[in-house]
């Protein structure tokens, strides 16, 4: 670990104890786990497939989460919770109440707030030992070079092609998922070694023919479960778990419950990762 | 072969297991590791993880030898 990273993860650690009112000590960097990782981390330590090795590699890992919305939220969460060392979230917009029944990173008094801000303070007291960095800031390809993973949770097919196209050409893992309504979708990419979203997907929906978030409705449990879904894919790539959704994509359905597993291969000429 | 020992008593589920699995993941195969529990949850929990895990497990008293797989 970086003396910068430490300074301001000691920094985090202080700014978290003033604001709830507990004195705390930064753990020192350690090549293992603490204790005090041992103990945040017990539950999935205690996991078979899990392991110390695992657990280093999440805080080893930088992870960027396009979007802080019904998707990021979880995401967001449940890496942070996890451990993931790095954390950047990318998000333009600010809060607004009709965001809250499904993005529950953000509370009431947030409206207003920027969400990429809104979701990094949460996810600092969810997790002091980790660096979260918000940006403000429409997603850009550069954003993709520094991460060992990118979890998309943008809501405009525009902006997922957009990421999909950085990620192939940065060579960077990605998660890929969507939500409106009752259903979603969820897949995992190693771009260059597994079929990307453009070889499942090779063109976006015709303008009009897909709603936007903001156009259609959607149920903020659903979106808890791709967001969850999207999550578990992260961790698993992350720590190199078997089973991820690679050259597959998983389209759930909430109406009546249906998980539908497609398998997908690369597609030649693909003009996304076909030159990879 | 000299086994390793830990102390896991002053610790309560999960870490009881949590510590010995870490404790475990660091020893090569066949190596041994003295498990000191307190009686009650560790000394049940304990040993029955280590043997779902796969390991040789054996109590003598509050001491759980485990050696790993």
């Amino acid at each position: 670990m970086s003396d910068d990273r430490r300074a301001f993860l000691r920094g985090l650690v202080r700014s978290a104890a003033g604001q709830a009112g507990a004195p705390q000590e930064a753990q020192p960097a350690a090549a293992g786990l603490s204790d005090a990782d041992v103990e945040r981390y017990a539950r999935q330590l205690v996991l078979p497939e899990w392991s110390e090795a695992a657990q280093l590699a999440l805080r080893e890992a930088t992870v960027l989460v396009v979007g802080a919305g019904a998707l990021g939220s979880p995401v967001a969460a449940y890496l942070a919770g996890a451990g993931v060392g790095r954390l950047g979230i990318v998000d333009a917009d600010d809060v607004e109440v009709s965001n809250l029944h499904r993005q529950t990173l953000h509370f009431t008094p947030d409206l207003g707030v920027p969400k990429a801000q809104s979701a990094a303070a949460k996810l600092r007291f969810l997790n002091p030992e980790i660096v979260v960095e918000p940006y403000q800031a429409r997603f850009a390809p550069a954003m993709v070079e520094d991460a060992d993973l990118v979890v998309d949770c943008s809501d405009s097919f525009a902006t997922r092609y957009e990421v999909n196209a950085a990620c192939c050409a940065a060579r960077v893992a990605l998660v890929e998922g969507g939500v409106t309504g009752l259903a979603g979708l969820v897949m995992a990419i190693r771009p260059g070694d597994t079929a990307c979203y453009r070889c499942a997907f090779p063109e976006p929906p015709p303008p009009g023919a897909a709603p936007s978030c903001a156009e259609g409705g959607v149920l903020g449990p659903a979106a808890g479960v791709i967001g969850s879904l999207q999550g578990l894919e992260a961790i698993r790539l992350l720590a190199g778990l078997d089973g991820a959704l690679l050259d597959a994509f998983l389209h759930v359905d909430l109406h009546d419950h249906a998980f539908l597993r497609v398998a997908v291969t690369r597609r030649p000429g693909c003009r996304d990762c076909g030159a990879i | 072969m000299a086994a390793h020992h830990l102390d896991v008593t002053d610790v309560t589920c999960p870490l009881t297991w949590v510590r010995t699995k870490l404790a475990l993941e660091r020893l090569a195969p066949g190596q041994q590791l003295d498990v000191r529990c307190r009686e009650g949850e560790a000394l049940e929990n304990v040993p029955r993880s280590a043997a779902e895990a796969g390991h040789d497990v054996a109590v003598e008293g509050t001491l759980v030898r485990i050696v790993r797989r």
